[in-house]
């Protein structure tokens, strides 16, 4: 008996090496078990040919891509509910401002084992958005550095230097009021993830990890202070209150209403899509600083994350990482989705030098390259960031009208988020 | 043999006849609507334990009614109830009163071009609701809306989309879209009204506008009652049109209507909340159909 069930063990084992054997044989496509099919979900222009690219080269790993919704409009909703019925795909693009919240609903695979290795391709700050406590569980795909959009032919006119700092940006809103009444430097940016951009360059962390819990810090001295900045701004009514993204900012963009957009990098194709009248006419700047300090906010960028339940994490983070790292598709990615890649090997890449003709033949994403080394590197999005998002967004959208103020914003979403947290059994700290 | 007993093959034959008719449906209502209702009430007495940071992946756990205490404590819940609420009892009357009217005129014999109203009033019923919020919001808009232009030329300044005016917005934008509706549903039940008994009042002396109120409206009661639940329901589940207007007005908070509110609560992954979300909007909707039901069953008889 006991003969007979050594020898059934070593027989399995013998069958989960071979197994093994051609898991890592697989790239070649020479083993006879099939390829490793791996199912990623995304929205980005561009991830579907990187994939086309990958699948001619890799025959062993096959990816099948499926476009979703973007993630903010319905795309996450369906990837919690196909987590919840046990249908989520392998791969999944993955916003760095949610990320936190898939890691800690426990929907993310930790594949620290199988990406560790190749860890020090990209800039620590990135990295840090895609795991937690030193461990993995996605790569990054792209960053979303910010800087200052501005039409250089006002500012030129109008004899107003561009501001380096929000000392003399405040300065140049005034000046820009007094060339033209009708005019302003730039709209409120009340919509929360571009704001917190804001709060990410202004050292006014919004998260963070204390030992086994979450602290909530959106009512900081830090946050006030860059709150306090744009509240400012609106009060003196050195700013326009549009929605943002909606069509009576890009009108006044178009029209030289609004001279200038602190925004992130996808902000470039934003500008150029929604105000084409006053193409040749915009140039862009690094973002103002706060005082001495040389960092800089990001707004945007995503991750191809890992979803629990992948049956092959290993093959899964490998095209991950090439998608994000190999030269061919970082630079389809740059073509046709306009990215910031993440990796160091694809910020190197010479598609990022070509002179934007919309920018007066500037070659912006050559500053965008230098920006993005100096992203602050103490930010951490929360655990429920759409019940975060949602909550600022509300209180952000009230300023316009004068029934609410940025801090009355911070502070009610600090209350929110922290009683959002605690009803779904996470722990809090202060 | 009991009568009772007698009648059952009788019955028995009666249902197999029946039921190819009538299994479709039965199947479609227990798929698409029986098993998701019992699965959210099944899920909103669940809750989700997580442990510090949450990483650990979660457990689920059996809550009781805690859900449901966590609805009657959430103040942004109940205010939706409240909202919606209150854009129902102005909304509702104000629609089904223009929809009887028009209902009126085209059933009118005086009336003319009727084949054309017909089709025009119907017309905005068909228009997606999206697109019919989009085509609004743009009217609502404050720097693009012509008519809030208009109104600045002769120097008055209008806004659409103040906290006081946005349930107004929509609910101008719910009248436009379902009047129409509302006025085939009861200009067919007009149509049914036998030609005698108006012949009958007419001889009496009662025509005109008299007939109408007196003897039309209490004809089509049946048709009445009928649009005032659907008028009931249909703004108890109110969503496309805030949801759209909010790109236009920033200040629409996004718990605007409970189903906001709910959906918001399936973004959080809060999925057990968002259940008991969910049912109480449909106890609620059950309790006041049921309530408007009766009430008018009682004052028929």
């Amino acid at each position: 008996m006991l003969n007979r069930n050594a020898r059934l063990t070593a027989a399995a084992a013998i069958a989960a090496t071979g197994l093994a054997l051609t898991g890592c044989a697989a790239t070649t496509g020479e083993s006879g078990s099939g390829p490793a099919n791996i199912t990623f979900w995304g929205w980005a222009a561009g991830y579907e040919r990187s994939v086309a690219l990958w699948n001619e080269s890799h025959p062993g790993i096959q990816v099948k891509y499926e476009a979703i919704a973007n993630g903010g409009a319905g795309g996450y909703d369906k990837m919690l509910t196909a987590a919840k019925a046990g249908t989520a795909p392998c791969l999944a693009q993955i916003g760095y401002e949610t990320f936190s919240s898939f890691l800690a609903a426990g929907l993310l695979q930790d594949v620290t084992e199988h990406a560790e290795a190749r860890r020090a391709e990209f800039p620590d700050w990135v990295w840090g958005n895609v795991g937690i406590d030193g461990k993995t569980f996605g790569v990054p795909v792209d960053t979303a550095p910010m800087g200052l959009f501005y039409r250089a032919d006002l500012f030129k006119d109008a004899k107003i230097e561009v501001p380096k700092t929000w000392e003399e940006f405040r300065t140049a809103a005034a000046a820009v009021k007094a060339a033209d009444p009708k005019s302003r430097i730039m709209n409120l940016p009340t919509d929360p993830y571009l704001y917190a951009g804001f709060a990410w360059q202004g050292d006014a962390p919004w998260f963070g990890v204390n030992g086994d819990s979450w602290t909530v810090t959106m009512d900081s001295a830090a946050n006030s202070k860059v709150a306090g900045y744009w509240q400012g701004l609106f009060d003196e009514g050195l700013v326009t209150s549009h929605p943002a993204f909606d069509a009576a900012l890009y009108t006044a963009w178009n029209s030289g209403e609004v001279w200038a957009e602190v925004g992130p990098v996808w902000s470039a194709s934003l500008i150029r899509d929604n105000a084409a009248g006053s193409a040749g006419k915009w140039a862009v700047a690094p973002m103002p600083r706060w005082d001495s300090a040389d960092s800089v906010g990001n707004s945007g960028g995503s991750a191809t994350a890992v979803m629990k339940g992948c049956a092959h994490p290993e093959e899964a983070t490998e095209f991950a990482l090439w998608m994000s790292t190999d030269d061919t598709s970082v630079s389809n990615l740059i073509k046709s989705a306009a990215i910031l890649p993440a990796s160091k090997s694809g910020l190197a890449s010479t598609a990022l030098d070509t002179p934007e003709s919309y920018y007066g033949g500037q070659p912006i994403y050559q500053l965008f390259r230098a920006e993005s080394a100096k992203v602050n590197p103490n930010w951490r999005w929360g655990p429920v960031m759409s019940t975060t998002a949602s909550a600022l967004g509300d209180g952000l959208g009230k300023v316009p009208t004068g029934s609410a103020t940025f801090q009355d914003a911070l502070t009610s979403t600090q209350t929110g988020t922290v009683t959002a947290l605690q009803a779904q059994g996470f722990s809090v700290s202060k | 043999m009991s009568p009772v007993t007698r009648q059952r093959p009788g019955r028995v034959r009666e249902l197999r006849r029946a039921a190819p008719f009538v299994l479709p449906f039965l199947l479609l209502f227990v798929v698409v609507y029986l098993v998701p209702t019992g699965y959210s009430v099944v899920q909103s007495f669940f809750a989700v334990k997580r442990s510090g940071l949450g990483l650990g992946g979660a457990e689920t756990v059996f809550a009781g009614l805690g859900n449901y205490a966590r609805v009657l404590q959430d103040g942004d819940f109940l205010a939706s109830l409240g909202r919606v609420g209150f854009i129902g009892v102005i909304q509702v009357p104000v629609m089904l009163g223009i929809a009887l009217l028009l209902a009126l005129l085209l059933d009118s014999s005086v009336s003319r071009g009727r084949r054309f109203f017909r089709i025009a009033y119907f017309v905005p019923y068909g228009l997606p609701g999206v697109i019919a919020a989009l085509v609004w919001s743009f009217l609502y808009a404050p720097t693009l809306s012509p008519i809030a232009g208009l109104f600045a030329s002769i120097g008055v300044d209008v806004s659409f989309v103040t906290d006081g005016a946005l349930p107004f917005s929509i609910a101008n934008i719910l009248t436009w879209a379902w009047t129409g509706y509302n006025t085939i549903l009861i200009y067919a039940a007009l149509q049914a009204i036998p030609e005698e008994t108006m012949e009958a009042a007419a001889l009496d002396g009662c025509s005109g506008w008299k007939a109408a109120l007196l003897i039309k409206v209490p004809l089509i009661r049946p048709a009445l009652l009928l649009t005032l639940v659907f008028s009931i329901i249909g703004t108890s589940q109110l969503y496309n049109e805030p949801v759209t207007m909010k790109s236009v007005a920033p200040n629409l908070p996004s718990t605007y209507t409970p189903i906001m509110a709910a959906v918001r609560s399936l973004s959080a992954n809060d999925f057990n909340y968002a259940a008991a979300q969910s049912v109480v909007i449909g106890a609620v909707i059950c309790v006041l159909s049921v309530l408007v039901f009766r009430a008018s069953a009682r004052s028929v008889t």
